[in-house]
């Protein structure tokens, strides 16, 4: 096997000094992970299988190889059911060791540290090697077996064996699903759900006075959200799971876990937008309300372990479109695509820009070579907006903008920014729309577009390509805002969200070869529907302390009565008898019941008005009623409640039951390449 | 999803207790209140002669333009003036000596490791202690009013490892006042130890 240029000289004389002589454990040479992770590695048992890909899919193949004391290691070969796996090109390998100044990366009981500067991550013998093939494939269906051999300077071989599955296609009827939408209300459980459609449409005598448009979708399953590592999953996971086939840790996308400090050289998996790109020519459309290096976006396109690197996330947009086929991006975020010439000695003035060389991206060759990606430069004096324009990309700065790209018809490809960070909520971009523009005037972004508008746009772009198209439309807010406990707001993001789905059924049902997933990543914040107010708004206005006692349960609860403007949100959410919200997963609030003036101050904004309350803890403090919480901190949390999704279109039947998050990437596999099975109810 | 602050407890913790104005009364507040020379506890009346107010809100043109965030006519009128700014001084952590930032809101400032999406307002601006280079101040709960010379243009401060739209030096006596506050705020930690 050929030797990677990245092959680090490790170990100098001071690992050799520390250990010589002494008793640092009894040469027991061993292999601490193996990627694809593996139960048959983890723990001797062959099922469940972890790791699953569509044939074809790409992943990368890993081992953290603990040698004996004293020694390196010299060679590695990977194994598929026996057979050797070459690199060819002899590129796609490397052996990485700790390569930072021993002194710091290596401490007095001879493991590594994992300080800044050093390579590996804390706790490994010194001597430790992580040997990696890239971009391997197989085609083969069934469970195959994976092994490494790694051999040490005295030629002693340590080995290890795990498993992974290669799932079947199949014969298909022929009809494929050309083209995917994925509507990701982040953080949406069933009681998101339920609370939309009673403030959207209302019910009497017990029935809904009309359905959400996600209630009209045929099919609908429950689906399992855990991460790799978690029963309760972030966002980062919730996304990529869907669209790789495979669990990721928290705050990971498109990655596998390794053990060294590199948040880019992970092992990655393929990602579905990549596998069809590949293989269909299909493009790539990701459409967020929230800044769109957030996890949910970045999780359709981006391969890193720390889901905070804003400038690494949104260079690679740009940068690898040539794999994804990305040819729409739109939400916030702007601050992570503007120029930080931060070195230059003339003072200019600040554009606000975030870009920093510290959460930017360099990729070791092996990934380069192994997967044709962009090597990526730390470059923050980068002009991101002017890169996306001379690739060809259109540039909406606000709603007007998104209309003026439209002008003389769809562009080719798009780039809409039209926050500094997370744009505003539904709440209050309709407020600004209907003449109060405190709240967007305050976040210096009055005319940002609606989450429909963005998904029109979106799809009059991506049907262009006549090979059809990837596309995932993100309610973000949904989840922030019950982050945030703010019972007025995330119910107009569900709103807000479900008119997205209006948009693209009505897409699906013009365009049949379409197939529309609506789901979540995640629940949040253990929402529940606990009645409604037994008060009048102006009672709750003046009693912000009732909390409880202004609770009515049961058929005390009645239906409560919203109005629905022109403009398809309610007219109020300070209703009388109005629709009230308990929180399983909550941490302190203090509780009106009223609608907070400004929204609840999000961390990832950095233009926030004054006037917004710190926290939920805060918010309200000495004038609403003191909801303990059962989590610390002072926002809710995740739950690892199964979630459900909604299926419409071409491929839809296949979305029934109860079933995995990494499923939902098979079972579009097969609408997608194969169409639906014939005969078969799956 | 998220929220960093939702899987950032300690940070959130930190977070929660700088946010909390002065007047929250009971609650924790782990900084020490910043000394009544600069506290700002009620409307304060007209600046001194020859010192003009800055609002952090006329710092960028609003509406934000299609790019970047862009100084107003008075930011850049006010270059080599005196000025007063009311905001937070912003924990950072590590703090520069010499230096610390003042910001619209309260906001704790974490290690680059730790800065994911950045908390500070793209609007707050670095404060200069022209004659203590070396004086780390310490951390202050609640509003503090400071007057200086306000130099305006991005400023990169390298032992912040940020850049920031302009730098106010520091007029003589609020600088005394703060060099005070550090020392009283040494000694009380020394005698609790
Ligand atoms: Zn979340």
């Amino acid at each position: 096997m050929s030797r990677s240029p990245l092959l680090r000289k490790a170990l100098p004389a001071l690992v050799a000094s520390v250990l010589g002589g002494t008793a640092f454990g009894a040469s027991a040479a061993t292999i601490s992970r193996l990627t694809p992770p593996s139960e048959l590695f983890a723990s001797g048992n062959a099922a469940p299988v972890i790791a699953r890909f569509l044939p074809g899919q790409q992943f990368d193949l890993q081992a953290t190889v603990q040698p004996d004391v004293g020694e390196t290691i010299k060679e590695f070969v990977f194994y598929v059911d026996g057979q050797a796996v070459r690199d060819r090109e002899g590129n796609r390998t490397s052996i990485v060791t700790e390569a930072g100044p021993a002194e710091t990366c290596v401490g007095a009981d001879g493991k590594t540290t994992g300080k800044s500067g050093c390579t590996l991550v804390a706790g490994l013998p010194a001597n430790t090697a992580v040997v990696s093939l890239r971009a391997f494939s197989k085609g083969a269906p069934g469970v195959h077996e994976l092994k490494v051999v790694a051999w040490q300077n005295n030629g002693e071989r340590i080995t290890a064996t795990g498993n992974f599955e290669i799932v079947g296609i199949g014969e298909g009827n022929g009809q494929v699903a050309k083209n995917i939408i994925i509507l990701l209300g982040d953080g949406m459980g069933a009681a998101h759900r339920t609370a939309g459609r009673i403030m959207a449409k209302g019910y009497a005598q017990g029935k809904a006075k009309g359905q959400l448009a996600m209630d009209t979708f045929p099919y609908t399953g429950m689906v399992m959200t855990a991460s790799l590592n978690s029963i309760v999953t972030d966002s980062a996971p919730g996304m990529q799971n869907y669209v790789t086939g495979n669990k990721a840790n928290n705050n990971e996308e498109g990655v596998f876990p390794d053990d060294t400090l590199d948040a880019f050289d992970n092992p990655r998996v393929e990602y579905l937008s990549e596998y069809l790109h590949n293989l269909q020519g299909k493009s790539l459309g990701v459409v967020t309300t929230a800044d769109v290096f957030d996890a949910t976006p970045a999780s359709m396109a981006i391969h890193t372990s720390a889901r905070g690197n804003g400038t690494g996330i949104v260079d690679q947009f740009l940068d690898d479109r040539h794999l994804t086929g990305l040819s729409v991006l739109m939400g916030g975020g702007r601050k992570w695509f503007l120029p930080n010439p931060s070195n230059s000695t003339s003072p200019q003035p600040a554009n606000g820009s975030q870009r920093r060389k510290t959460n930017d991206y360099v990729l070791p060759a092996d990934i380069v070579a192994g997967w044709g990606a962009s090597p990526g430069k730390l470059d923050p004096e980068r002009d991101l907006i002017a890169d996306f324009q001379a690739a060809g990309f259109a540039y909406a700065p606000d709603k007007s903008g998104l209309d003026e790209a439209f002008k003389f018809g769809a562009p080719k490809q798009l780039l809409g920014l039209f926050a500094y960070s997370n744009m505003n909520v539904a709440y209050d971009k309709i407020a600004g729309r209907r003449g109060d523009r405190t709240v967007v005037d305050a976040f210096g972004f009055p005319d940002q577009p609606m989450l429909d508008e963005m998904t029109d746009a979106a799809l009059k772009v991506l049907s262009k390509n006549p090979k059809g198209f990837v596309a995932m439309i993100e309610g973000a807010s949904i989840d922030k805002q019950a982050h945030l406990m703010d019972s007025d707001r995330w119910p107009l993001e569900v709103i807000e969200f479900d008119r997205a789905v209006a948009v693209a059924k009505a897409f699906a049902q013009k365009n049949p070869d379409t197939l529309v997933l609506v789901t979540a990543d995640h629940e949040c914040s253990g929402a529940a529907i606990i009645g409604a107010s037994m008060k009048t708004a102006a009672e709750l206005e003046a009693n912000p302390k009732l909390g409880k006692d202004a609770v009515a349960v049961y058929e005390a609860a009645k239906f409560p009565k919203y109005r629905i403007a022109e403009d398809g949100y309610p007219i109020s959410t300070n209703v009388d008898h109005k629709m009230l919200i308990g929180y399983g997963a909550n941490a302190d609030r203090y509780e009106t019941w009223l609608p907070s003036l400004f929204p609840t101050k999000d961390t990832q904004q950095p233009f926030p008005p004054a006037q917004s309350p710190a926290n939920p803890n805060a918010r309200n403090e000495g004038v609403g009623a003191l909801i303990t919480g059962q989590v610390a901190g002072d926002q809710a949390v995740h739950t690892g409640t199964d979630i459900p999704l909604s299926a419409y279109g071409r491929g839809a039947s296949q979305f029934t039951g109860v079933f995995d998050n990494t499923d939902v990437m098979f079972k579009i596999g097969r609408a997608a390449v194969a169409g639906e099975r014939q005969n078969s109810q799956q | 999803m998220p929220s960093f602050a939702c899987r950032l407890p300690i940070l959130a913790g930190l977070f929660l207790m700088a946010a909390l104005p002065a007047q929250a009364g009971t609650s924790v507040t782990q900084a020490p209140k910043a000394p009544s020379a600069l506290a700002v506890t009620k409307p304060l009346g007209t600046p001194p002669a020859g010192v003009t107010e800055l609002k952090f809100r006329d710092l960028f043109k609003l509406p934000v333009g299609p790019k970047g965030l862009e100084p107003t006519d008075k930011l850049l009128g006010l270059d080599g003036k005196r000025v007063r700014l009311v905001g937070y001084m912003v924990q950072q952590e590590p703090p520069v000596p010499g230096h610390f930032m003042l910001s619209p809101l309260p906001v704790v400032a974490g290690d680059a490791d730790d800065a994911w999406a950045d908390d500070i307002p793209a609007s707050a601006i670095f404060v200069k202690l022209p004659k203590s280079p070396d004086l780390v101040v310490p951390p202050m709960a609640g509003l503090i009013q400071l007057t200086g010379t306000l130099h305006v243009g991005l400023r990169d401060i390298p032992a912040a490892g940020r850049v920031a739209p302009a730098v106010l030096e520091l007029d003589v006596a609020p600088e005394r006042v703060l060099l005070r506050h550090a020392k009283s705020v040494a000694k009380a930690a020394s005698k609790a130890r």
